[in-house]
């Protein structure tokens, strides 16, 4: 990981969350119907692994909560790993707006295809393209990109693979 | 013996047609790509590929994903090498002495070095493969239930404890991995689980989108996330491999070989730990130790050879014992289900000729490697520098198309998405993510065989501990628990000083 270590703040914070979660899976686990109506051995009951797992995960995260409160007292170790938000913020929207919201939701793949490429290429390469007066060739190899994946990926998956596009 | 030979002898044959070697040469090829472009890993190069060869014969798929494998394994060196950025985290311990080389104007003798040390390494662990899997397989047969469940166990344990930097960590999302396999319908009586009436959710996360998720998005998300400087190339001399260098380093190769295939061996560790491993043990043997991370050939020898000695290492337990020795073996062995063959201890009965047509794809892709890395350096170096703002965005296509052509379901594109979202998360926050995949696919063996073992000793838990080989395991695991505690630590060094009074006098 490039980064340097979470703070004991954030440790802590994620200690509560694999302690609620290891209380679900448990709770999950242990209320899960044990079949005895199936008349089945009660200990292939579906939910004692998932019980089990949900106790490994509790003890794992009570452990995390008792270190992290005790480094929180004596150092603050450092931040997450840092990345751009805005650039996060963007990559992520434009991954799942394509995935989520335009594949198998009307517009046929390719287009989706290439208008997802054609944005995300020239979005996260404009501030460079900008600086260095090369707009118009950028957007020229965006769009050959763009065109290049959406008629590669198409032609081999759908006449190659016989996969039915979304 | 002769008959492993014989068996061997056919599978070279029937892969050494035209059209097979052409799909090798592509293979290795894309593989080395993969692992030379900086944020795209082995494990998502395996994925991928993975759905890129559903429709072909198992065989030939398989070929291309063991090349991609070993391609990548060994292409993440050339940005060590010549970026000091690792190509895959396997070529961390590249950097150390591979870039110093660089900068000392012998790029070319790091990448021949490099290509050295890989092709010996896999020759090296391809050996151990051919012979140590029927062996291994022999073992596996006396396995019970009481032995699947630790070794599942195991697996995410020691996988835990090694590839991060907090095994704690290593350990929660372990076991989140192993809940998560759980999902969906029951392997005993199909009862649904979690599924919370949502008929997708009924049938479980795929592993391919799940992994492609994790590995795929999560390092889309990481690298567009992360301002990417232009890569600059600096000027090297000649990068033809030396074959005095393995008449000199021999003892480093051999040490480093046997060290790689062996760690490869250990369920979930993978490359990284067993470059690291072997660059630590050629420094210590080593006359030259000062020159360690100055550029040092030995150095550079012994990590390259490491990595990909761990290979055909992580594919030993896979053939043998169905549990994947690294997190691209895990998605390997995910792709021989999905293609109908069936890895564990009886494949040495049932299919015995599959082994070796594994050991002779590993052959071929060693070939590969080696031409492509003699041949391919300076078209490599173009490759290097296209901008990832352009790559990473083709790549996810890849993603998405991928996960939704195995079962022709959106639901597998959103799994891929949500596994994305909480890998890319979890990376943030140091959790590994090696252990999580070990989990998915060690879930299944867990859960299966914990109730079993229950069934056949009536609740009694004593088989789990008294059974040879269950009480060796589960004394591994507990071992590896407890040591990562001080108070643990500092008991068993004074009882091992107390025990060997002479260690102390020294």
């Amino acid at each position: 990981m490039n980064g340097a270590r979470p703070s004991a703040t954030a440790d802590l914070v994620w200690s509560l969350f694999w302690i609620a979660v290891g209380a679900a899976m448990f709770a999950g686990g242990f209320t899960m119907d044990r079949l005895q109506g199936q008349h089945i051995n009660p200990y292939t009951a579906p939910g004692l692994v998932p019980a089990l797992l949900g106790i490994g995960i509790f003890v794992l995260g009570a452990i995390l909560l008792a270190r992290s409160v005790r480094h929180r007292a004596s150092t603050h170790v450092g931040g997450a790993a840092q990345a751009s938000a805005g650039r996060l913020a963007l990559a992520a929207a434009l991954c799942i707006a394509y995935a989520a919201g335009l594949v198998g939701r009307g517009p046929p793949f390719w287009l989706a295809t290439a208008a997802f490429v054609f944005v995300a290429i020239l979005a996260f390469r404009w501030p460079e393209l900008k600086a260095r007066g090369e707009l118009a060739k950028g957007t020229a190899v965006a769009a050959a990109c763009a065109i290049g994946t959406a008629a590669a990926v198409t032609l081999v998956f759908q006449e190659l693979f016989l996969v039915r596009l979304p | 013996m002769f008959n492993g030979l014989v068996l061997f002898g056919h599978s070279l044959a029937d892969f050494a047609d035209p059209a097979t070697l052409g799909i090798i040469a592509v293979s290795s090829l894309v593989g080395i790509v993969i692992g030379a472009l900086p944020g795209l890993t082995a494990t998502m190069g395996v994925a991928l590929m993975t759905t890129l060869t559903l429709k072909m014969q198992p065989n030939v798929a398989l070929l291309v994903l063991v090349c991609t494998y070993v391609g990548a394994i060994y292409g993440g060196s050339r940005s060590a090498i010549l970026l000091n950025i690792p190509g895959t985290p396997a070529n961390a311990a590249a950097c150390l002495d591979g870039f110093a080389l660089a900068q000392q104007g012998k790029a070319g003798r790091a990448i021949g070095i490099s290509t050295t040390g890989s092709v010996m390494g896999t020759l090296i662990g391809m050996l151990f493969l051919a012979v140590a899997t029927p062996v291994l397989g022999e073992v596996a047969l006396k396995f019970g239930a009481f032995e699947f469940f630790w070794l599942a166990l195991f697996g995410v344990i020691i996988s835990g404890n090694l590839t991060g930097d907090d095994p704690l960590k290593g350990w929660l999302v372990g076991f989140l991995g192993l809940f998560v396999a759980g999902v969906g319908q029951d392997p005993i009586h199909a009862y649904e689980r979690f599924s919370f009436g949502n008929r997708d959710l009924a049938g479980g996360f795929q592993l391919i989108p799940a992994l492609v998720g994790a590995f795929g998005f999560a390092e889309v998300l990481t690298v567009l996330a992360d301002r990417q400087a232009r890569a600059k190339i600096r000027e090297f001399g000649s990068h033809l491999p030396r074959p005095g260098d393995v008449l000199k380093y021999w003892r480093t190769i051999l040490r480093s070989g046997i060290i790689g295939t062996f760690i490869g061996i250990v369920p979930g560790v993978g490359e990284d730990v067993a470059s690291w491993s072997s660059y630590a043990a050629a420094r210590r043997a080593s006359k030259e130790r000062d020159q360690f991370g100055k550029g040092s050939v030995e150095g550079l020898m012994a990590a390259e050879t490491g990595d990909n000695a761990c290979v055909p290492g992580a594919i030993i337990p896979v053939l043998a014992l169905a549990v994947p020795g690294s997190a691209p073996a895990a998605v390997l062995m995910a792709a021989m289900i999905i293609h109908g063959v069936q890895p564990g201890p009886l494949i040495m009965v049932n299919s015995p000729q599959f082994v070796y047509d594994v050991v002779a794809m590993m052959l071929y892709a060693t070939l590969g490697i080696f031409v492509f890395g003699i041949l391919l350096v300076r078209p490599l170096l173009k490759v290097l520098q296209i901008s990832r703002e352009i790559i990473m965005p083709i790549v996810f296509v890849l993603c998405v198309i991928g996960s939704y052509a195995i079962a022709q379901r959106l639901f597998d594109v959103w799994t891929m998405l949500g596994f994305g979202v909480v890998g890319y998360i979890l990376r943030r926050y140091n959790y590994p993510m090696a252990p999580f995949v070990l989990g998915i696919v060690l879930g299944d063996l867990l859960d299966k065989n914990l109730r079993r073992g229950l069934v056949l000793s009536d609740g009694d838990l004593t088989p789990f501990f008294t059974r040879p080989i269950s009480a060796v395991l589960a004394a591994v695991c507990v071992a590896t628990i407890l040591m990562n505690f001080a108070v643990v630590r500092r008991a068993a060094s004074w009882a091992w000083t107390a025990a060997m009074p002479w260690r102390r006098a020294a």
